[in-house]
């Protein structure tokens, strides 16, 4: 008999590259599991994930990998953001405002070196600041930078920075800009930070290993090497952490799989939070979501609730704006725009669209779209409203959908903390345009207190929510799975970063 | 003219599945996207086979999933048979430079794996059942044409075709009279189990989430999904491989018990 012999686990093959519009995140790590006890300073720490970079450098689309794992092990920011929302000094030992808020001077740490060997100097942050903002940076928080004027550096140790308006945020959005040596080349590939790790090797699809950098200016890592090994699905994911190939997963995806890990003492399972948003993203300019009571029917349609119970299981949480619970401006919105068809119909009836209407939506091909797509489709039947689905690569979504804004509805995940903001900016993905957002959240960053920013933050929330910008679907819950043998790892997945300095292996 | 057991084994297989796909246009248990069961449930009470991870009855599924199987076999057969025997012929009656410049570019296509080749086509146009087909077909395509070209040379090459042609009879009719009859046996078997190579390459194709879209319960795509709950609730995996592993086992056995009896070296002939 002549049986055909084709790979049904050509799986490997599989891009599950989740494209998100992480640029980078802040540093932090004060709420890492309890460490202690006797461990092995010389010890390799194996972390496991599905999210390989797709190059290394953040300004040029690295994508969540890169962030996870180079963003405080390789790469150190002036500032770096604690886990409690707050920033902290990193690589600025101090630094003064002037009166009227527009004059940032900041004094850099002494006897800080590169990788390289090269010295800190104010040059280094000057660079590292204009990467962010060039014209050619990819770089997702971009926008949030472009209100620098000037960048002067009148020593070696301080930068001044002058603002063209007041940026509240200003010092936050310091925290996810890398200093990176101004003489670096070839960053895609290579590094030259100045973290407690030095990049050892990448081996594309495979892993990345780095190295504990002796000449590092703070405390020590608490391991030798630390090495990210790329998976494409979550299961085998799961196996290589059963088989002790790797020690800890940085984000599981597959909730099914827990009970084994739960039910073993060999594992340590936690529950932390994340930052990570689903989104049935709109084009608010295109029809019919033009129209707000389309988006808010569409919003009222879709029970959100049993869909986060199909794809996590138990976990995660429902999520009524693009508001994660950790952002200061939080606000529990999930009574906005809740699941009822009979509310559904009747907007669809008053939006002249009784008879349901039909839209494609761009699915990236990777979990968990595929299935969020499908149970849409479903519950969106039930209103009339028929939806084709139009899988598509992540290149593709962010070809499509990111630049060229050519879509009606897609479904994307944003990973980022205290990104409602993106809102105010009518020419961002999907196109939601309402002047007095747009006024409220450049007001929010001109305020002079925090409480006067998270108030009208607050606004912004509600108003967005209210008007179904988008449909949040839900919150993704942050699980790490660890071996017994290891501890200090961090709990939350806050910007999606993963800082491996402090583990400790027994 | 004895039919084997091999014949008969893999159509009641086949027959059975191309059975479910019939019963499955008239009547299913459940409207296919239906979500109202409960998450993963297991087999019996008021889901046969339980249900996936939206709740959804995983038998209605399996049945809609068993019309993809047949149509991917059947769409990208009809396109191979089509685009390869007219591709084979042409080249093998053309001769000279286009022969040559037609077999080096088969034998290129044929290098590359079919599932590779029909990712780089799907890939070009969206991911949908049809293009699948088309990419399956077309990669499938350089197989039966260069297969189409020996055989069709090999028949040129004997000496009542050379008299037929001295004594005027028109190149058509020698296609349909000689050279058809003679290269059909040897050509369904190949068709039977490209058949059963295409339902592999499209479950492949939607495992990687480039065959048919969801909802589309394709059975590459159940594979796919099921397989992060696999531990939890086993059939939604099993079921899925068991009926690809039976489709493509009965159509190879109809393919080798076509062989049987059609193959003239293994039939008395009966016909010149």
């Amino acid at each position: 008999m002549n049986l055909p012999k084709k790979p049904l686990s050509a799986g490997v093959l599989t891009v599950a590259l989740a494209v998100t519009l992480a640029a980078c995140g802040g540093s932090g790590g004060n709420n890492n599991s309890s460490g202690g006890g006797a461990y092995d300073k010389n010890a390799t720490v194996n972390i496991g994930s599905l999210y390989e970079p797709q190059n290394l450098d953040n300004t040029a689309g690295g994508g969540q990998g890169v962030t996870e794992a180079l963003n405080g092990n390789v790469y150190e920011g002036l500032f770096k953001l604690t886990d409690d929302g707050k920033v902290d000094k990193l690589l600025a030992r101090d630094y003064k405002v002037s009166p009227d808020g527009l004059t940032y001077t900041f004094t850099l740490r002494d006897g800080v070196k590169f990788h390289s060997g090269k010295a800190l100097t104010s040059k280094d942050v000057k660079y590292s600041l204009e990467k962010v903002i060039a014209p050619d940076s990819q770089s997702a928080r971009k926008s949030n930078l472009e209100v620098i004027k000037t960048i002067d550096t009148p020593d070696a140790q301080t930068v001044k920075v002058t603002l063209k308006q007041k940026s509240i945020s200003f010092v936050y959005n310091l925290s996810y800009v890398w200093i990176i040596n101004d003489q670096a080349k070839n960053l895609k590939t290579s590094e030259d930070g100045t973290g407690p790790y030095k990049l050892n090797k990448w081996t594309r699809g495979s892993a990345l290993s780095l190295d504990r950098f002796a000449g590092y200016w703070g405390t020590a890592t608490t391991n030798k090497q630390a090495v990210f090994h790329y998976y494409k699905d979550a299961t085998a994911l799961n196996n290589a952490l059963l088989t002790n190939a790797v020690d800890v997963v940085t984000s599981e995806q597959s909730p099914d799989a827990l009970d084994q890990f739960k039910s073993n003492q060999n594992y340590k399972v936690t529950d932390g939070n994340s930052t990570t948003k689903l989104l049935l993203a709109f084009n608010d300019k295109a029809k019919p979501f033009t129209d707000v009571k389309v988006r808010q029917a569409v919003s009222s349609a879709i029970d959100d609730k049993k869909l986060l119970e199909s794809v996590w299981g138990g976990y995660g949480k429902q999520i009524g704006s693009m508001v994660p619970p950790t952002d200061p401006w939080y606000e529990d919105l999930t009574k906005v725009n809740a699941y009822d068809t009979a509310k559904a119909k009747k907007l669809l009836k008053e939006a002249g669209y009784e008879k349901g209407f039909s839209f494609t939506l761009d699915t990236p091909n990777y979990d968990p779209h595929p299935t969020a797509a499908t149970f849409i489709k479903s519950q969106l039947a039930k209103v009339g409203i028929t939806v084709k689905i139009n899988t598509i690569t992540p290149d593709e979504w962010y070809t499509k959908v990111y630049k060229n804004h050519d879509f009606t509805a897609t479904l994307q995940e944003h990973v980022n903390d205290r990104d409602v903001v993106w809102y105010g900016n009518p020419d961002f993905y999907w196109g939601y345009d309402n002047k007095q957002v747009t006024q409220w959240v450049a007001d929010a960053e001109k305020a002079s207190t925090t409480q006067a920013q998270t108030e009208l933050l607050k606004k912004v929330n509600r108003k967005t929510a209210e008007d179904a910008a988008s449909d949040w679907l839900y919150l993704y819950p942050q699980i790490v799975v660890a071996s017994s043998k290891v501890s200090g790892y961090p709990l939350n997945g806050l910007n999606s970063q993963f800082f491996a300095y402090d583990i400790k292996k027994g | 003219m004895k039919r084997s057991a091999t014949l008969w084994t893999g159509c009641v297989l086949a027959g059975l599945i191309a059975l479910v796909a019939l019963v499955s246009l008239f009547w299913l248990p459940y409207d296919a996207s239906d979500t109202s069961g409960t998450r993963l449930a297991g087999p019996g009470g008021s889901h046969l086979l339980g249900t996936d991870k939206l709740g959804r009855d995983l038998l209605t599924q399996l049945m809609t999933g068993s019309r993809i199987a047949l149509a991917a076999g059947l769409g990208s057969v009809a396109i191979a048979a089509l685009v390869g025997i007219t591709l084979g012929l042409v080249a093998a009656f053309a001769q000279g430079w286009f022969d040559d410049t037609v077999s080096a570019f088969l034998d290129i296509l044929i290098a590359f794996p079919t599932l590779l080749l029909a990712m780089l086509i799907v890939s070009a146009r969206s991911a949908t059942l049809t293009s699948a087909i088309i990419a399956i077909g077309l990669a499938q395509s350089a197989i039966v044409a260069r297969l189409t070209r020996i055989l069709v040379k090999r028949v040129l090459a004997q000496d009542y075709i050379t008299a037929s042609r001295t004594s005027g009879t028109s190149w058509p009719r020698i296609v349909g009279a000689h050279v058809l009859p003679n290269i059909w046996p040897t050509l369904a078997v190949n068709l039977a189990l490209q058949f059963g190579l295409a339902v592999l390459a499209e479950a492949s194709l939607s495992y990687l989430g480039l065959g048919a879209p969801p909802p589309n319960a394709s059975w590459g795509r159940m594979l796919q999904e099921a397989q992060a709950t696999f531990t939890t609730a086993p059939a939604g995996a099993l079921a899925p491989g068991i009926l690809l592993v039976l489709l493509v086992i009965g159509v190879n056995l109809v393919a080798d018990g076509l062989r049987d009896t059609l193959d003239p070296a293994r039939r008395r002939r009966t016909t010149a």
